[in-house]
């Protein structure tokens, strides 16, 4: 994983892997290449990795990625930090891209019901990621749902499905469905200890 | 979780702009979601990591929300990447609904010329759809300004599809027979948009105006009917794209 070790005589950006992302997007609304450089090198894995999860073909994950980094590159001013944090921010932009390049590219026909539904959705070998540590975390809060719930959030949030494919996909109302995600949620963020 | 469909998502952010509990919950469910995402961490190519800052580098920012000022240049831009805001929603129903009246009055008013009734109608369709194009655009800024003299206007503007839509409300009527002009002035040349619709209580648009270029501003003035080709009268209205 790259360290954010920037040497140079103006330590604009924080040093540190896991630095102020929120900073680094301030200063890059105002321009700053450097803080932009230091913003890809945080977030571009989790991006990355997202996108690629939902998105599946390697090539399309690279142009959605650089899409989502062009997104925050070009937006970087609209982030408000009264509403969450610069990560969610993030992340919220690029599994919305990642959403949107699914539904575009893939028609309904040529979904499969996928094993993911099965799927812990870590199962990418991957070289060892400054967050392994909330890996563990989240896939040990995610085995706490139950099957509905894990379910529900895999095929909605991985797979990019919509309530009522979802819905479809699990044979279940699309009304269960809304409740059974708001209720994953609300125990995924309680056992990761959460707070806004 | 982005599930929802479009119109839901609009009238659910409106919700939320009035309610700070939900606000605060909604916020905190998304700091969970963000860390389903945070968890699936792989790497990327380390080749992409050039191909994007190079790619940023030939890509404009789009500034922050600046303070309102006085008199011609009143404007503010708000903006949040790939969302709707409170009221964009009635915006487009407003739109579509003026279009249609907009044309109907007109044929009553001056007689049926160019084509019938229905063709009229279904232009104001034709037209009503590019409007709802340019609302619901995935990049749709919108912004408000004064008009000396009186009247605000409201743009929402697409940079992708360089197309904007203009509806301005509190208008005088213009003096004596003149009408009102929208242009477009910029480094490529100034350009008419075209002869705004009567104002009729104060209110007048929708109008697109498309083929934008970078550097250009929008601009208003009354003119003689029938309009000019370049601008005759005093800038009402100079708003920097």
């Amino acid at each position: 994983m790259t360290a954010i070790n920037r040497p140079g005589p103006e330590e604009s950006v924080p040093p540190g892997v896991g630095g102020d992302l929120a900073a680094c997007l301030r200063l890059v609304a105002r321009g700053d290449a450097d803080a932009f450089d230091a913003v890809y090198d945080l977030v571009v894995p989790s991006v990355f990795g997202i996108v690629r999860r939902v998105v599946r073909d390697p090539a399309q994950s690279e142009e959605v990625t650089q899409e989502v980094l062009l997104e925050v590159w070009r937006n970087a001013a609209a982030f408000d930090p009264g509403r969450g944090s610069a990560t969610a921010w993030v992340m919220m932009l690029a599994h919305r891209r990642a959403i949107d390049r699914v539904r575009s590219v893939q028609k309904e026909s040529e979904r499969e019901r996928r094993s993911a539904a099965a799927d812990i959705p870590f199962d990418e070998v991957a070289e060892a990621v400054e967050s392994s540590l909330e890996r563990e975390r989240v896939r040990r809060c995610l085995r706490s749902l139950t099957d509905l719930q894990r379910e529900s959030v895999t095929l909605a949030y991985y797979g990019g499905y919509t309530y009522g494919q979802v819905a479809s996909l699990l044979g279940v109302p699309a009304g269960t469905i809304k409740t059974r995600m708001r209720d994953a949620l609300i125990r995924l963020r309680d056992c990761l200890g959460v707070t806004s | 979780m982005d599930a929802i469909s479009a119109p839901d998502r609009a009238r659910f952010e409106r919700h939320l702009a009035g309610c700070a509990e939900c606000a605060r919950e909604i916020a905190s469910l998304r700091e969970a979601t963000a860390r389903l995402a945070t968890a699936t961490a792989v790497p990327p190519p380390p080749a992409l990591k050039a191909r994007v800052l190079a790619a940023a580098a030939a890509t404009r920012q789009r500034p922050p929300a600046a303070e309102p000022e006085t008199a011609a240049r009143g404007w503010q831009a708000r903006t949040w990447p790939g969302r709707t805001w409170p009221g964009r929603g009635r915006l487009a129903l407003a739109a579509g609904a003026l279009a249609t009246a907009a044309v109907a009055a007109a044929a009553v008013v001056f007689g049926l010329s160019n084509g019938s009734m229905h063709d009229q109608l279904s232009q104001a369709q034709a037209s009503s759809q590019q409007i709802a194009a340019v609302l619901t655009a995935r990049d749709a800024t919108m912004m408000t300004g004064a008009v000396k003299g009186g009247g605000t206007v409201t743009v929402v503007m697409s940079h992708a599809r360089r197309e904007l839509v203009f509806t301005a409300a509190d208008l005088h009527t213009p003096p004596a027979a003149r009408g009102y002009e929208l242009w477009l002035i910029g480094p490529v040349g100034d350009r008419p948009v075209g002869m705004l619709p009567p104002v009729r209580h104060g209110m007048t648009g929708p109008v697109i105006a498309a083929g934008l270029r970078p550097g250009d501003h929008l601009a208003l003035t009354a003119e003689p009917p029938g309009g000019a080709s370049r601008p005759t009268g005093p800038m009402m209205l100079d708003v920097v794209l």
